[in-house]
């Protein structure tokens, strides 16, 4: 069994779960072990991929992070609220423009965000167009199912809001180093315990991945056949047993580590942000943005009728 | 007569119910450099906590100049706080090490923990950080670093501190050659700053090099002392803890030799 | 059964974070209260390691694959406090660094996953295996059905939080803004997903780490235990072990409960103004009251009074329920939380006042 190979395989990124092997011959189905092995090979190369660009020279990667969270989080409120189509689909718009003025490549956004989400929710709002109540717009050709107004609106609803919320969460994520997200987080409020606990998990998140990666790749290369059912079931199982094994270790360890170096139970931080003049003009656009299109988003638009 | 920085005596240590330390006696005075040798379970690595004050001994006792290392004794801040600056201590296993998101952080926890003035702190990790050569790196989070990086950063963590004691666990494990020889190169020159240096090792090539006094560990006991080259000429001793082995090795189309030997970077006899 | 943004309104999840903030509050402090100094380093590290479990793919009967959350594992071996906080912040780096989940969602995702998922574990493996053997195959047994309870209660809640949000959430026109589902579509719909697939995925590797710890006799099994040696969890665990077949008894007329309706006519009293016009409500009250026919018109007071408080589930049955037998069992559910809640903090104050804990 060869390595897998990101070209090898497609991915449903919104739940970034393996879908299909594209192999150049023939189709096989990937066993579990392979998938858990891509998911890991897939998440890490995402996370290296958002670490580069995070340092690309954009709009949005010169900003303060707070600015960015808070700025961020608002459209993302707006869109959360907003009580009509038009609006969602202006917070997109925003989302879609700050994304090119940070030079994150479209292609990215669609495959990373865009595809899988709408895959994912199209399919879950498909049976709201026939059972949400309400006046019917239109019959299916073949089938004469009715299609209501009300459904098609709330599908459209879901839809957008679902694929702006993605857009402005990856775009976050891609434009800033997770660390400085963290500091952000704990110059607004969250408590520095809180921030301390997710720095060092995503951390450790990277040699636990590496760990289990190691433990796959040599079962899956001494094995022939697929490792699937009850094999692969007690595979996982003593996997993660062995890394919860080494967890605890590792806990232990590093809690040594830490009290060599002075630990006592306070944590602190370096607070290494200012505010510069760009960065509150930043904020000004972000608050007015905010407010208009929440201003927007709670009048109701009449639907188009169809 | 020099002062003494650590005065072990008769120290029992078990985990579980497996004995690491049994009845280890052995002074360190300020300004040696002492190599701790032996093969791999021979307790070195648990005298080092011991010392570093991260463990404590079930029976016997452990003197930080004139002061007894105690459960007890730690938890007063001022002692403890004192006390981890003053002795440091560079871990094996560098991903324990390095807990923090990036090696800046990483570098500058140590001065935050001992609540140094933030511009004090910033311009001493910019200092550390310039002389393991790792400035460069100091965005990084630590996964995306090589082994001899990651024991650079690991180095400058500790050494940030300008501690009086350095420990060292196995500083040249699982280094590549390259990087070996850099991190010994460092210590050698810098020595860090610190006076009293205890390296607990099973690489016999370095010991020469970073050490004047050495003693031989095995099975929890210490069961030879002396210069490097007194313990690295006495083969029957390295050979009964492990230390060396005898296999065979190619030396040119037809020569076969097999003989306990060293590895040493020294052309060996025959 | 990550919630994405977009499906809750906000002001759902606002509701959702604040009921999530105190169990994140409490559990910090108990955990806190544990382990003390070393809470850092261990949260995160088994933050860390549920992270990766998440990720595994684990095959499942009838060919398909699965994923587990890990939060059975969590809630047996590091207990449910600390579960609570490690399944949280999994699902945080999850959520932001990763974009599983929602970032509005995140309150009910942890509320959902997190907070129920650990503490239905926890009580459901402390309930089945009792005081057996640590190497026992009860305790397997008991670990499995943990697992598997505590996903279909999250995906039940997951469901509740989907199917009411039609009924509140909608534009003008009717059309609704967020989870288009009513309940009686969720709900079951959630259910169905979880209880024959993902349910089957957490039960799989619960009862598989538990295994596997057992075969290694390690002693991680007993870290929970270990933890309760402090004074006070000892006492809780003997009331609990004391009063565990009360719990088991309470469990099993939660259940039945459903089988009130099959009783015929009516509580005698427990009318309202509305019983005196309708015909068959008028036939029931004489028959229960040796034939003797009620007042044409119902009493000015009982008029007057029954104004006063609206219940928010009338007669037993939540009006957005189509099921009566269902809206019975809620009814119980709820009910029987908001007593064995009040009990709780009644307990709390108590020792608080006397100076304990």
């Amino acid at each position: 069994m060869k390595a897998i190979h990101k070209r090898d395989i497609a991915v449903d990124e919104s739940e970034s779960r393996v879908l299909l092997p594209r192999t150049r011959r023939r189709r096989r189905r990937l066993s579990s072990v392979e998938r858990t092995l891509a998911t890991i090979v897939w998440r890490t190369e995402r996370a290296f991929y958002a670490e580069e660009l995070a340092r690309a020279d954009g709009l949005l990667q010169h900003l303060d992070p707070r600015v960015k969270v808070c700025g961020l989080l608002l459209l993302l409120l707006d869109a959360a609220l907003a009580r009509n189509l038009p609006t969602i689909i202006c917070v997109f718009a925003v989302a879609l423009a700050l994304a090119l003025l940070s030079r994150v490549p479209l292609r990215t956004l669609a495959a990373r965000a865009w595809l899988g989400a709408f895959l994912f929710t199209a399919l879950i709002a498909l049976p709201a167009l026939f059972i949400t109540p309400g006046r019917a717009a239109m019959r299916l050709p073949l089938l004469g199912w009715p299609l209501t107004e009300q459904g098609i609106q709330s599908a459209l609803y879901l839809v957008a809001r679902v694929e702006t919320a993605v857009t402005l969460s990856l775009l976050l994520v891609l434009c800033t180093p997770w660390t400085h997200v963290l500091k952000a987080l704990s110059s607004l409020g969250v408590p520095v315990v809180f921030v301390v606990i997710l720095g060092m998990t995503y951390r450790y998140v990277f040699l636990l991945l590496q760990t289990a990666r190691e433990m796959f790749e040599s079962r899956q290369s001494r094995t022939v056949g697929a490792l699937d059912g009850p094999t692969g079931r007690r595979l996982a199982a003593a996997s993660a047993g062995v890394l919860l094994a080494r967890t605890f270790q590792l806990s232990g360890e590093v809690y040594l580590a830490m009290q060599s170096r002075g630990f006592r139970g306070e944590v602190y931080t370096l607070d290494d942000f200012q505010m510069r003049r760009r960065d509150w003009l930043a904020l000004a656009a972000f608050l007015l943005a905010a407010v208009a299109l929440f201003w927007l988003g709670r009048r109701g638009f009449a639907p188009p009728s169809i | 007569m020099p002062e003494i920085v650590f005065d072990v005596r008769d120290v029992v240590y078990r985990y579980e119910d497996v004995t690491a330390l049994d009845g280890l006696t052995l002074k360190v005075g300020r300004g040696e450099r002492v190599a701790l040798v032996g093969a791999n379970g021979s307790g070195k690595s648990t005298l080092l906590r011991l010392l570093d004050g991260l463990y404590f001994a079930e029976r016997g006792s452990v003197a930080f100049c004139g002061e007894q290392l105690t459960e007890a004794g730690f938890q007063d801040d001022e002692f403890a706080r004192a006390f981890r600056r003053r002795v440091g201590l560079v871990f094996q296993n560098p991903d324990v090490q390095l807990f923090n998101p990036t090696v800046f952080d990483e570098v500058a926890f140590g001065p935050l923990q001992m609540r140094w003035p933030k511009d004090e702190i910033r311009r001493r990790v910019a200092a550390s950080l310039e002389l393991m050569e790792v400035a460069h790196l100091k965005d990084r989070p630590p996964h995306r670093l090589s082994g001899g990086e990651k024991k650079r950063v690991a180095l400058a963590s500790v050494l940030v501190l300008d501690p009086e004691v350095l420990l060292l666990d196995e500083p040249t494990a699982a280094l590549d050659p390259a990087s070996r020889s850099r991190v010994i190169d460092l210590l050698v020159d810098a020595r860090g700053g610190a006076k009293t240096v205890v390296t607990a090792t099973h690489d016999l090539d370095v010991i020469e090099d970073i050490a004047d006094r050495c003693l031989v560990f095995a099975e929890g006991r210490i069961v030879a002392e002396g210069t490097p080259s007194d313990i690295l000429r006495d083969e029957a001793l390295l050979r009964r803890t492990s230390l060396i082995h005898a296999h065979r090795h190619v030396h040119g189309p037809g020569t076969v030799h097999a003989h306990p030997h060293t590895h040493s970077h020294r052309t060996h006899e025959h | 059964m990550h919630i994405p943004d977009g499906y809750l309104s906000p002001e759902t999840c606002a509701a959702l974070y604040a009921a999530a903030a105190p169990f994140w509050y409490v559990a910090l402090r108990r955990v806190r209260r544990m382990l003390n100094t070393r809470v850092v380093p261990t949260l995160s590290l088994f933050a860390a390691l549920s992270f990766v479990i998440m990720m595994f793919n684990l095959p499942l009967p009838g060919g398909t694959t699965g994923h587990a959350i890990g939060v059975g594992i969590a809630a047996i071996i590091l207990g449910p406090w600390a579960s609570i906080i490690t399944i949280s912040v999994a699902l945080l780096i999850q959520a932001v660094f990763f974009g599983d989940g929602g970032v509005t969602a995140f309150g009910a995702n942890s509320l959902n996953m997190a907070v129920v998922g650990s503490l239905v574990a926890s009580g459901v493996y402390r309930l089945l295996s009792a005081r057996a053997p640590l190497g026992s195959t009860r305790r397997v047994v008991a670990a499995a059905v943990a697992g598997y309870a505590a996903i279909n209660a999250a995906a039940l809640c997951a469901g509740v939080e989907f199917g009411i949000q039609p009924r509140f959430f909608h534009d003008a026109a009717g059309a609704p803004l967020y989870a288009p589902y009513p309940l009686s579509v969720a709900v079951p719909a959630m259910l169905i997903g979880h209880l024959t697939l993902a349910g089957l995925a957490e039960m799989f590797i619960t009862a598989g780490v538990v295994a596997y710890l057992q075969r290694t006799d390690s002693a991680l099994l007993r870290l929970n235990t270990r933890a309760t040696a402090n004074s006070v969890e000892v006492a809780r665990q003997s009331i609990w072990g004391a009063a565990r077949p009360l719990w088991l008894a309470l469990a099993a007329l939660l259940i039945l409960t459903p089988l009130g309706l099959l009783a015929a006519g009516t509580a005698w009293g427990e009318w309202g103004p509305q019983d005196f016009s309708d015909a068959q409500a008028r036939a029931r009250i004489a028959s229960a009251s040796g034939n003797q026919a009620p007042p044409a018109q119902a009493p000015a007071g009982l008029e007057r009074l029954s104004h006063l408080w609206s219940a928010p589930m009338p007669d037993y049955a939540p009006p957005f329920l189509k099921s009566a037998a269902f809206g019975y069992l809620m009814s119980a559910l709820f009910g029987a939380g908001l007593v064995i809640l009040f009990f709780l903090l009644l307990g709390r104050l108590a020792r608080a006042a006397r100076g304990v804990g």
